[in-house]
Order: C-alpha cells, then sequence, then structure tokens
C-alpha cells in the first residue's frame, strides 16, 4: 500500500514539473465540449439534456488520451519495466497508477462541471454530494479497465489505436450509468432512487474490475 | 482438405439454391407473450415480408459460405507451408 | 481433421439443406405471419453466439491461469465464431423487427446488450491481429472482461424498455413450431462445432509451424 503511495506520488511529482499530460488533457477535454457546443446548439439553445452526455464523453475521450501518453512516459523511460522489476507487489504497482490516473481525470472534470454548466445552461451543480459520487465511482471504473489495458498494451503494436478499440466496449455500462445518473440530477424534481440505482450499478462494477484488473494484472505481467 | 472445402462449400450452395424457390412458393398473407399458430394467413397479410424474409436466409447462407471458404483457404494455406518446411527438414536432416 | 468430421459435415449440411422446407411446413404465427419464420434461424444463432462467447471466456481464464497455448488457441477460435454468429443474429434479427416492430432497430436491452458484446468480440480479433506478440493473455484478459461486463451491460441497458418476446416462448411453442426450432438449433450447433473445430485446427497448424521454422533455425 505504501508503494502505490510512493507510485501516485512520483507520478504527480514528475507531472507537476513537467505538465505536459494535465495541461494537454485538459485543453483537449474543453476543445471537446467547445466542439460538442457548436455541434449541437442551435440558435442559442444547447439540447436539452445534452449536458449529461457531454459532460461523461469528453470526459472519457479525455481519459483515454491521458492513459495512452501516461503509459508512454513510462514506456520511454523503462520505468514500468523497473517497476516490475523490483521486489514490489504487482497490485501496487497497478494501484499506483490508477490513483495517478483517477486525481488527472478528477482534475479535469473540476474544470469541466463547471464549464459544461455554463455554456449548456445545466444545473449540474445542483446536488454537488450526489455529482461527486456519480463522477467519483464512474472515473473510478473507466481508469481500472483504462489502466490495466494501457499497461498491457504497453509493449503491444499498434498501441494507441488498440486502446480506445478495448476501452470503449467494456466501459459502455460505466457511460450508461454515469450518463443517466447525471441526467437523473438535472431533473427539476429529483427523483433519489433513480440516482442511487445507478450509482450502485457504478460502485458493483467499480469493485468487481478494480478486483479484476489486479488479478489480471498480476497474471499478465509475469512473463 | 480440398474434398472437404469442396463438399462443405458444394452443400452451402445447394442449400441457398434450394431454399429460395421453396419459400418463394410460400402462400403470402407489440409486445407477443406467445407465439399462436394458425394454419392460414388472413388475406390482407402480404408480400412485403417476403423480400425481409429471403434477404435474411441469404444473409445467413452467405456468410457461413463465405466464412468457410475463408477458413479453408486459411488452412490449406498454413497446411502447404508446414508440408513444404517439413520436407526441407527432413532433407538437411538427411543432409 | 478426425474422422468424425467429415461424416458430421455432411450431416450439418443435409441438415441445412432440408432446413427451408422443414420450415416452410410450420404453421404460420398469427400476428407476425411469414417473416416470423426469420426466428427459426435468428435464435438457434443467437444460441450459438452466446455459447462462443462463453467458451472464449471460459478458454481466456483458464489460459490465464495455466498459461496453456491449448486454452488459447480455443478462445481466439471462439471469439472468431462469437463475430460470425453474432453478425448473423444482429442482421436477422433486424430485418425480422423491420417487419414486426417497424423499425430496423430498437434500444432494448437484449439487442443493446447483444451489439456491445458483439464489438468485444471484434475487438479481440482486432487485437489478436494487430496486437503483434505477446498480446495473447491481453485479449484473454479483454475476453476476460467481456464476459464478467455481461451482467452489467445487460442491467444497464435494461433502462430501456425491452420489446423483445420474452423467452418464456419456447418452452410455450406448439409442436409445428417446436420441431422447425429444434432442427434448427441442432443444424447450427453442429455448424458451431464443425467451424469451431476447423478454425482451432487452423492456430494448431499455425502453432507447427511456428515450431517448424524455430527448427529449422536451430537446424542451421
Amino acid at each position: 500500500m505504501r508503494l502505490a503511495w510512493l507510485i501516485l506520488r512520483k507520478d504527480l511529482t514528475v507531472e507537476v514539473r513537467s505538465g505536459e499530460i494535465a495541461y494537454t488533457t485538459l485543453f483537449f477535454a474543453v476543445a471537446c465540449v467547445l466542439i460538442f457546443a457548436f455541434a449541437l446548439v442551435r440558435e442559442g439553445k444547447p439540447p436539452e439534456d445534452g449536458a449529461a452526455g457531454i459532460l461523461w464523453i469528453a470526459v472519457m475521450l479525455a481519459g483515454n488520451l491521458a492513459l495512452g501518453r501516461a503509459f508512454e512516459r513510462e514506456r520511454q523511460a523503462e520505468t514500468l519495466r523497473a517497476l516490475l522489476l523490483a521486489p514490489a507487489p504487482r497490485p501496487a504497482v497497478y494501484l499506483g497508477k490508477l490513483l495517478g490516473i483517477v486525481v488527472l481525470l478528477a482534475a479535469a472534470e473540476v474544470l469541466l462541471v463547471p464549464l459544461v454548466a455554463l455554456l449548456f445552461q445545466a444545473r449540474l451543480l445542483a446536488h454537488p454530494i450526489w455529482l461527486t459520487a456519480i463522477l467519483a465511482a464512474g472515473t473510478t471504473g473507466f481508469a481500472a479497465v483504462g489502466t490495466l489495458f494501457a499497461a498491457m498494451l504497453v509493449r503491444a503494436r499498434s498501441r494507441d489505436v488498440l486502446l480506445p478499440v478495448l476501452l470503449y466496449p467494456i466501459t459502455v455500462p460505466v457511460i450508461i450509468a454515469g450518463v443517466r445518473g447525471t441526467a437523473a440530477l438535472l431533473q427539476p424534481e429529483l427523483e433519489v432512487d433513480i440516482v442511487r440505482f445507478w450509482l450502485a450499478l457504478l460502485i458493483a462494477f467499480d469493485a468487481v474490475f478494480v478486483t479484476l484488473s489486479l488479478w489480471t494484472f498480476e497474471a499478465v505481467m509475469t512473463d | 482438405m480440398p474434398a472437404l472445402k469442396r463438399l462443405v462449400a458444394a452443400a452451402m450452395l445447394a442449400a441457398l439454391c434450394a431454399s429460395v424457390p421453396a419459400l418463394a412458393a410460400q402462400n403470402p398473407p407489440p409486445k407477443v407473450e406467445e407465439y399462436v399458430p394458425i394454419s392460414q394467413l388472413p388475406p390482407e397479410d402480404q408480400l412485403p415480408a417476403a423480400p425481409l424474409l429471403i434477404a435474411a436466409y441469404s444473409f445467413v447462407m452467405i456468410v457461413f459460405f463465405l466464412y468457410v471458404v475463408s477458413l479453408s483457404r486459411r488452412l490449406t494455406n498454413v497446411q502447404r507451408d508446414v508440408d513444404r518446411l517439413g520436407a526441407t527438414l527432413k532433407q538437411t536432416s538427411k543432409s | 481433421m478426425p474422422k468424425w468430421f467429415f461424416r458430421a459435415a455432411i450431416v450439418c449440411g443435409v441438415m441445412f439443406v432440408a432446413s427451408p422446407f422443414v420450415i416452410a411446413s410450420a404453421d404460420y404465427e398469427s400476428t407476425m405471419g411469414l417473416v416470423q419464420k426469420i426466428f427459426y434461424y435468428h435464435m438457434p444463432s443467437a444460441w450459438m453466439f452466446l455459447t462462443s462467447g462463453i467458451v472464449c471466456g471460459v478458454a481466456s481464464v483458464r489460459f490465464l491461469m495455466t498459461g496453456d497455448p491449448r486454452h488459447d488457441r480455443l478462445a481466439w477460435a471462439a471469439a472468431e465464431m462469437a463475430v460470425v454468429f453474432g453478425v448473423v443474429t444482429l442482421v436477422t434479427g433486424p430485418l425480422w423487427a423491420r417487419k414486426s416492430w417497424g423499425t430496423f432497430w430498437i434500444w432494448d436491452a437484449r439487442t443493446t446488450s447483444s451489439l456491445v458484446q458483439w464489438m468485444v468480440a471484434w475487438a479481440y480479433l482486432i487485437l489478436r491481429r494487430y496486437g503483434g506478440p505477446g498480446s495473447e493473455k491481453l485479449a484473454a484478459g479483454l475476453a476476460l472482461f467481456g464476459t464478467a461486463n455481461t451482467a452489467f451491460i445487460y442491467v444497464s441497458v435494461n433502462y430501456w424498455r425491452t420489446i423483445h418476446p420474452p423467452t418464456s416462448v419456447v418452452p410455450k411453442l406448439p409442436f409445428t413450431m417446436g420441431f422447425p426450432l429444434w432442427f434448427c438449433v441442432a443444424s447450427f450447433a453442429l455448424l458451431f462445432v464443425l467451424l469451431l473445430r476447423m478454425r482451432v485446427r487452423l492456430e494448431e497448424q499455425r502453432a507447427t509451424l511456428d515450431s517448424l521454422y524455430l527448427s529449422m533455425d536451430d537446424a542451421r
């Protein structure tokens, strides 16, 4: 567990110094939202209930990019192999990388939520606690699967194009639950049961897939 | 392998040719709970169903036919390479 | 190829040739009429699609646990089966739906889940083809995730109303419709086994070829 924390700190330190992944990911996320705005806003009126979908699509697209480049850096510096050679428990390596990605995506979401709320006239911040819970659960699920696939793809050919090919079909429940949960928060009358259902689904997804990722990371990285 | 391929290909083609006239010769006519069988279609049920039906069956036959062809072609290629390589190895081990 | 293969292939071919006649002898369904006959091909191929997914998932887990390449070969073959039978299911379904539901595609739980799982199978094949060396374990991981995801996909997509006929239809089928259905199920199941065996054979031969190349390098 301490090792995971150390890995997280290492990634954050490198990131804070160079800012490459953070700034480019954030920019991409904002650009994404802008593209949606230009595509979907007609005569100054955004589509009804579009905000939830747009928020999540931006998060997933930006996340895909961030995942690819987070591991690209590892590949170039061969740090991943070094980490795996170290007498460290594999799960810790995975968890450290996962936490790094989650922190990065959380930073993006902090920026995106007000932006989407503003541009699409959606009252996203009406129920901040529920929103935070859904975003946290969904981002963790997405990042869990993404971190595993990105780590496994590090030595593969065509890795840039393969990551979205693998990631998006598997994270379909995340986007469905995330968007539907967020959209439920945008309704004038909050129906807590619906939000709770989607949140529960996301948490179950996280539990199952973080566990599966830990096991698979172990099985795949030993060769 | 070629014998098998020809056999299966012929069977598929025969199925395709046999099914089209059999289906075309058929006399033409929101949430279902169970299927209710009847022997005669009411007169208002009409032809537009037949093209869909024929398209569906043809598609199925064509997909399986093409897949079998693709698979047997890949198999013959690899088999040929295996035989060739096996022969070369035998020669080099003899010499 | 083993001896049973050729005999089984003949039986399978005969069954498929016979199937349109067997189906034609079935009664019409009263509300859906002629187009419902697509059911006799759509449903068995859907079942084989499901079976392929399960075989791929189980084989992948065993490969991850043991590293035995035989499981990997079976998993790859099963994934290809899933794509083929999936395509058949996903095309015959909308053709049927166009007439009976009025539209080609409806975002209900079963159709959408099938589409998503079919894409996972397709992604598996893309990965095997373009992933380069070492993609076997990665693909096994993908298959494992795809299988584990089934329940989640189904539940999450179930938010939308489903207008699929409930599966309870099958046991209640009268004999004139039940017999053609089970006949077609047998045909498709036999076809599935034959194609799977053939596809696994392809992988076995590829592995033989690889080892031959290696022996050649050693012999030099």
